[in-house]
């Protein structure tokens, strides 16, 4: 319960700080809205192949604003020297961590709640549930594992080369199974959303669970 | 009964040493000044002694605990000022000492009195990135004590304080153990019986207030 608390004090905190420095979700917002208009060019598509060009469109936008709001996350409680004041309570750091991702996930939420319709318009695709709890999902396990690797990051100088190196690979799974969740959702066929977005659920398990495992040892020291 | 108690407290990083086998005895309610010039190894020894570092070797027991393996238990006993004040900008003075209640398990109406002790009430609602360097070194003081710590661990906390920084350093020390990194002689004499010196990470002289320390 206490743990629980600490996760949403954190949480809250974060969330105050960009609700008041507009640091990283105006920004975003507009790197995600650039990535339509110039995919929008860059592609040519039709009402046949937008629901197979639109969801790698999606993704790319959502792994690149992904790297910076998950960066940004551990980046800006080092350079304030602010993590260790809170590593130097009690809280466990699992609770801590769960914290930061949960907030740096809901930035992400704001971004992708700029995106989906933004991408509907762009690409005259259809914006549907199914489509919108299969980004969902994947953000929850990107959040988890982006956030982790920030943190070991956070410290070293290079670290804006090294996160997406560590991150990228293990987000492969969530892009893939999304891919085909929200190509099916949008009609492109492929996976049936409905299994995708079991498959979404059950990798999220497993890094949420593995992520607060090693949480402790990725800030304690 | 001594409430620190280091043995040997080395500290390399890569070829250097930051901290040579350095031996350290505080018994409770004691207040110890350590002293030296920059990298002397004052900053090393704190964080050490804090739980915020490990030695790469020696002992450290705290209130008779493993400092090495029983450091979260510790952490809520023990108060530390680092370097850096180490706020949250965005937030205010208050909401910084509010979220800092909420780890430590301490209850909010804590806030209003520490703001008292520190001097910042009235400036209470102000982000703590508007503040002066002095006030935030105030309020960082002030999330040392939020949780009653038995023992303060406090790195140059003079740096930035105005002429009655030291009366307020008196007062959050006054009942605690406390160990203290000062470059300010007069100061460490003001706060504290004990001064232990340290010159290239090596304990060093045994200025005239000096016990038994190495």
């Amino acid at each position: 319960m206490r743990s629980i608390t600490i996760a949403l004090a954190v949480a809250r905190k974060d969330l105050a700080s960009e609700w008041r420095t507009r640091e990283i979700v105006p920004a975003l917002a507009q790197f995600v809205v650039l990535a339509l208009v110039i995919a929008n060019f860059g592609f040519q598509f039709d009402s046949r192949n937008a629901p197979a060009i639109a969801p790698g469109v999606l993704w790319m936008a959502l792994v690149f604003a992904g790297l910076v709001a998950f960066g940004r996350a551990f980046a800006a409680e080092r350079e304030q020297a602010s993590l260790e004041a809170m590593l130097m309570t009690p809280a466990m750091p699992a609770a801590i961590f769960a914290g930061k991702a949960l907030a740096a996930g809901l930035l992400l939420v704001i971004c992708e709640a700029v995106l989906l319709p933004a991408l509907a318009l762009f690409f005259a695709v259809p914006l549907t549930f199914d489509e919108v709890s299969a980004v969902l999902l994947a953000t929850v396990g990107m959040a988890v594992l982006g956030c982790l690797f920030a943190a070991m990051v956070a410290q070293v100088r290079a670290r804006e080369l090294l996160l997406p190196l560590l991150t990228l690979p293990l987000w492969i799974p969530f892009v893939v199974v999304g891919g085909q969740a929200v190509q099916s959702a949008m009609g492109g066929g492929g996976t049936a959303t409905g299994s995708a977005n079991g498959l979404l659920l059950d990798l999220d398990i497993l890094f949420v669970v593995l992520t607060s495992l090693a949480a402790r040892f990725v800030l304690d020291d | 009964m001594s409430t620190i108690v280091g043995t040997a407290l080395t500290q390399r990083f890569g070829a250097d040493v930051a901290l040579d086998a350095v031996d350290l005895v505080v018994d409770a309610g004691e207040h110890l000044a350590v002293l030296g010039e920059n990298g002397a190894g004052k900053t090393t020894l704190l964080r050490i002694v804090a739980t915020a570092a490990r030695p790469t070797s020696g002992t450290l027991q705290i209130f008779g605990l493993d400092a090495m393996v029983e450091r979260r238990r510790l952490r809520g006993r023990i108060g530390f000022v680092a370097h850096a004040p180490g706020l949250y900008p965005a937030l205010s003075a208050a909401e910084n000492l509010a979220f800092f209640c909420t780890l430590q398990g301490v209850d909010r109406a804590r806030v209003a009195q520490v703001l008292d002790l520190v001097g910042l009430a009235d400036i209470a609602r102000r982000p703590a990135g508007k503040l002066s360097r002095g006030a935030q070194q105030r309020l960082a003081i002030g999330r040392a004590v939020l949780h009653e710590p038995q023992l303060l661990v406090l790195d140059e906390p003079d740096a930035s304080l105005d002429s009655d920084g030291p009366d307020l350093l008196m007062k959050v020390m006054r009942g605690r153990t406390a160990i203290i990194a000062t470059h300010d002689h007069a100061l460490a004499n003001r706060l504290c019986k004990r001064t232990l010196e340290l010159r290239r990470g090596r304990v060093v002289g045994v200025p005239t207030r000096l016990r038994v320390v190495h």
